[in-house]
């Protein structure tokens, strides 16, 4: 197990009359290599939680195992960087980091503090940049003038030139049009499949999480309240009325046909699949 | 009756490129109009435009045949509310209830009328509870509802709504969405929408499709979502409904019902084989 | 950030809180001469009941008033330091290596620390029990002669009580942006000189980025809510002297006169 949470709690403004406590004894073992979901209301700890995955929160009781790193509640980190290089995180509204003058400068940022050199942060930029799909004519300019989506992916490279093994992304569509948002989709799949890094993904949007996301893991008022594939999750109505989530369309739909009688298999789950699997039990 | 009307409009930032190229539609009173595009389409810069927070240089809008100029733009601010769609970014005031007074301040309305009608909207969305909370204590939800409650009290008959949910949670879209469907319920409130969810784009009266600058289409939303192809060339979303229609057309399978249940069930009807 | 007591309010309800911000101001003028005149230690005792008397209506714990002496505690000392190596006058004391340490040295050092501690805890108290809007408020309304010359009071106003607005939100974003750039390696605490600018750097042009973003925005959402800056408005808070006020006043007046008073009898 790459990350393994081990009763991890965490609580804000220890010893205040209005302590917190985001996260309740959590345990938890994310998986490598695949793309896992993490969701749950506002406030329901799952900023919390990623935060935790490189260190920008430390653990107020329990511990948490990621990669070859173990960091336990009241000791001192000493691997903070090479920890924060293995582990990438792009927070919510990312654009807002940008702060170079040119996009490849700003991307070469992270590398740079993580001790390439610049020749050969440069590099590893232009890398990044190419598999976010940023055109080479835009490298030189500023970060300022880009679109919303642009500005998106570019801070995304950032993190992508570091070259982490796993990669946290909070909300990563938030905001943006549907294109944006496919655009984005389709590059931490590609991380994924091609790359095969571990992907994280904290969301909001059911539908992205039902058609991208191999697990899912559900917060509720700090705690775990189910983790296990994704489609098990889909399928189970009760546990979707009792997470207070949204049914995703394309699972209404499933469910209504299997409901009049017809036959649909396990791997029925885009509508391509769907329409070849009703077609053949259906006079045209 | 057409309430606000666009003509030949066109606007451009900085000498380049055209943010509205053209545009010319216009909206009756008391209908729910979205509009939608991908963004840098030019939607917000057409709202903008009505509202009067940019200057029109090309081109003419009237609201009420008042054509919106400098001279006319404070009077046409009073009947005419614009909805953000960053939360935090729209809340003047320190607490809920001095956010919902910052508009009838600047109305001048009479110190002593101010407590009742603040209370009064606050209560029209929900938020009596919540009168004396600073934002930072507040859900995005929450803050959409004081910046719509904000507008309420200064009784606008128009109410622009730029993208006022595409930064909250679902439990925040859905409650603002809400809020807005019953707004655009009664027949006194005109409402223009810039979206990009196309669940409210079919609750819809008229749908605005911007493309580039220009118009592209304007047409009711069923109208619209029928042509997909279309849409798609634009990058633009289409209803999981018509998806459903056009994978099946693929099958040789043509379903007409508009909504899934309907489908399902000429499928049923389509008889199985077994 | 949670450990800077000076000039925090405490959103309470107590006799202290509910005064007019504006007779609280007028006090806390008052009470602030009132506590530069005298020579006397007397007078100190005095006054130093009173705010007592003060605090204990505002509900303000003592522990609060003596955090907020803490930023002062170098000066102090300074301050200190000083008076023993220049005043020379009353009756050696005691000796410290080579310094012999005057009476009067030490004697006006704590009249001045008293003196400073006084001040401070007054202030403490105006802030403590004056909500940002409120005090703005007042602070508009002692300025408004100032309109007289063309000063813009209420945009002044308006001004301060949106960047009060604002802190808790730039606070936030602060905190989210260090995250985020922590996240790519910046370490804020530690490294060279080029480190640490490049550190601030990648803080600060966000920061200022977002916040022209929520200027313009902020200044659109007021805008189509129809604030046009000088134009006329109306008020929602509107501030009332109560009898209550006056009394106030009345009695920090009174302090003052006995402090000018001490000065030619005690």
């Amino acid at each position: 197990m790459p990350i393994r949470f081990k009763a991890l709690s965490y609580i804000y403004n220890k010893d205040m009359p209005y302590a917190h406590k985001a996260l309740d004894s959590v345990d938890l073992d994310i998986r490598e290599g695949i793309i896992t979901a993490i969701i749950g209301e506002t406030g329901s700890g799952k900023s919390t939680l990623v935060e935790h995955l490189n260190a920008l929160l430390l653990p107020s009781e329990g511990s948490l195992e990621v990669l070859d790193y173990n960091i336990v509640a009241g000791q001192k980190q000493k691997f903070l960087k090479p920890l924060r290089k293995d582990v990438g995180l792009v927070f919510q509204f990312s654009e807002y980091q940008l702060f170079e003058e040119t996009v490849i400068k700003d991307v070469a940022f992270g590398p740079m503090n993580f001790g390439l050199s610049q020749q050969d942060a440069l590099k590893q930029a232009a890398a990044a940049l190419k598999l976010v799909k940023i055109d080479e004519s835009l490298f030189n300019v500023s970060p300022l003038e880009l679109s919303g989506g642009q500005k998106r992916r570019v801070a995304i490279a950032g993190i992508i030139a570091c070259d982490p093994r796993i990669i946290v992304l909070d909300e990563p569509t938030a905001g943006l049009d549907p294109k944006g948002a496919r655009e984005i989709i389709d590059l931490f799949v590609s991380l994924n499949r091609q790359l095969s890094k571990t992907i994280i993904i904290v969301s909001h949007d059911n539908e992205m999480v039902y058609n991208y996301c191999d697990e899912t893991v559900v917060l509720s008022h700090g705690k775990v309240v189910y983790h296990g594939p994704t489609m098990e999750l889909f399928d189970d109505k009760k546990k979707l009325k009792e997470f207070d989530m949204l049914e995703p369309q394309i699972v209404s739909f499933r469910n209504e046909l299997i409901e009049k009688g017809f036959k649909l298999s396990k791997d029925a789950r885009t509508l391509k699949v769907i329409a070849r699997e009703i077609a053949g039990q259906v006079k045209r | 009756m057409s309430l606000i009307e666009l003509k030949n409009v066109s606007y451009s930032y900085n000498d380049s490129t055209k943010a509205v190229d053209d545009v010319s539609f216009s909206v009756r009173k008391g209908d729910y109009v979205t509009i939608i595009g991908h963004n840098g389409s030019g939607k917000s810069t057409l709202a903008k435009l009505i509202a009067g927070l940019l200057p029109v240089k090309e081109g003419s809008i009237t609201v009420d045949s008042l054509e919106v100029n400098e001279e006319n733009i404070p009077q046409i601010r009073k009947r005419l509310g614009i909805v953000f769609q960053n939360p935090d970014n729209q809340f003047i005031g320190s607490t809920v209830r001095d956010d919902i007074a910052f508009g009838l301040e600047n109305k001048q309305v009479p110190s002593d009328e101010m407590e009742a009608i603040v209370e009064e909207y606050a209560k029209k969305v929900g938020l009596t509870e919540y009168l004396n909370y600073e934002p930072q204590n507040l859900s995005g939800g929450q803050k959409q509802r004081v910046a719509i409650a904000g507008i309420l009290a200064m009784s606008p008959d128009i109410i622009i709504f730029d993208e006022a949910t595409s930064m909250l949670d679902p439990k925040g879209k859905k409650e603002i969405k809400q809020l807005m469907y019953d707004l655009a319920g009664g027949d006194d409130i005109t409402i223009i929408s810039i979206t990009h969810d196309i669940e409210e784009v079919l609750q819809s009266d008229d749908c605005v499709v911007l493309s580039k600058g220009k118009l592209f289409m304007h047409d009711v939303p069923e109208k619209v979502f029928a042509n997909a192809e279309k849409l798609r060339q634009i990058d633009l979303d289409v209803p999981f409904i018509e998806n459903v229609r056009e994978t099946f057309g693929k099958y040789k399978i043509k379903l007409k019902a508009n909504d899934l249940k309907g489908m399902v069930e000429e499928l049923c009807r389509s008889g199985s084989k077994r | 950030m949670n450990n800077l007591v000076f000039g925090k309010y405490i959103p309470i309800d107590s006799f202290m809180h509910r005064l007019d911000p504006r007779a609280k101001l007028i006090g806390l003028f008052l009470m602030i001469a009132a506590v530069f005149v005298p020579k006397s230690w007397w007078v100190f005792l005095v006054i130093g009941l009173m705010l007592a008397l003060a605090l204990l209506m505002a509900k303000i714990g003592i522990k609060m008033i003596v955090q907020s002496f803490k930023p002062m505690v170098m000066m102090m000392i300074f301050l200190m330091v000083i008076n023993a190596l220049t005043v020379k006058t009353g009756d050696v004391l005691f000796t410290v290596g080579p310094v012999q340490v005057y009476s009067d040295a030490v004697f006006n050092t704590l009249f001045v620390i008293v003196r400073l501690l006084l001040m401070i805890s007054i202030t403490t108290l105006l802030t403590a029990t004056t909500n940002p809007l409120d005090l703005t408020l007042g602070i508009e309304w002692i300025l408004k002669p100032l309109e007289v010359i063309h000063f813009p009071t209420h945009e002044v106003a308006m001004m301060v009580s949106i960047a009060l607005r604002f802190i808790p939100t730039i606070i936030e974003e602060t905190i989210r942006i260090m995250n985020a750039q922590k996240s790519r390696g910046v370490d804020f605490e530690n490294g060279r000189l080029a480190e640490k600018i490049s550190a601030i750097l990648s803080l600060i042009v966000p920061l200022f980025s977002v916040a022209f973003e929520r200027a313009y925005e902020l200044a659109d959402a007021m805008e189509a809510r129809g604030y046009v800056p000088g134009a006329k408005r109306s008020r929602y808070h509107v501030l009332k002297f109560r009898f209550v006020d006056y009394l106030f006043i009345l009695i920090c007046v009174g302090a003052l006169s006995f402090s000018i008073l001490s000065r030619f009898y005690l």
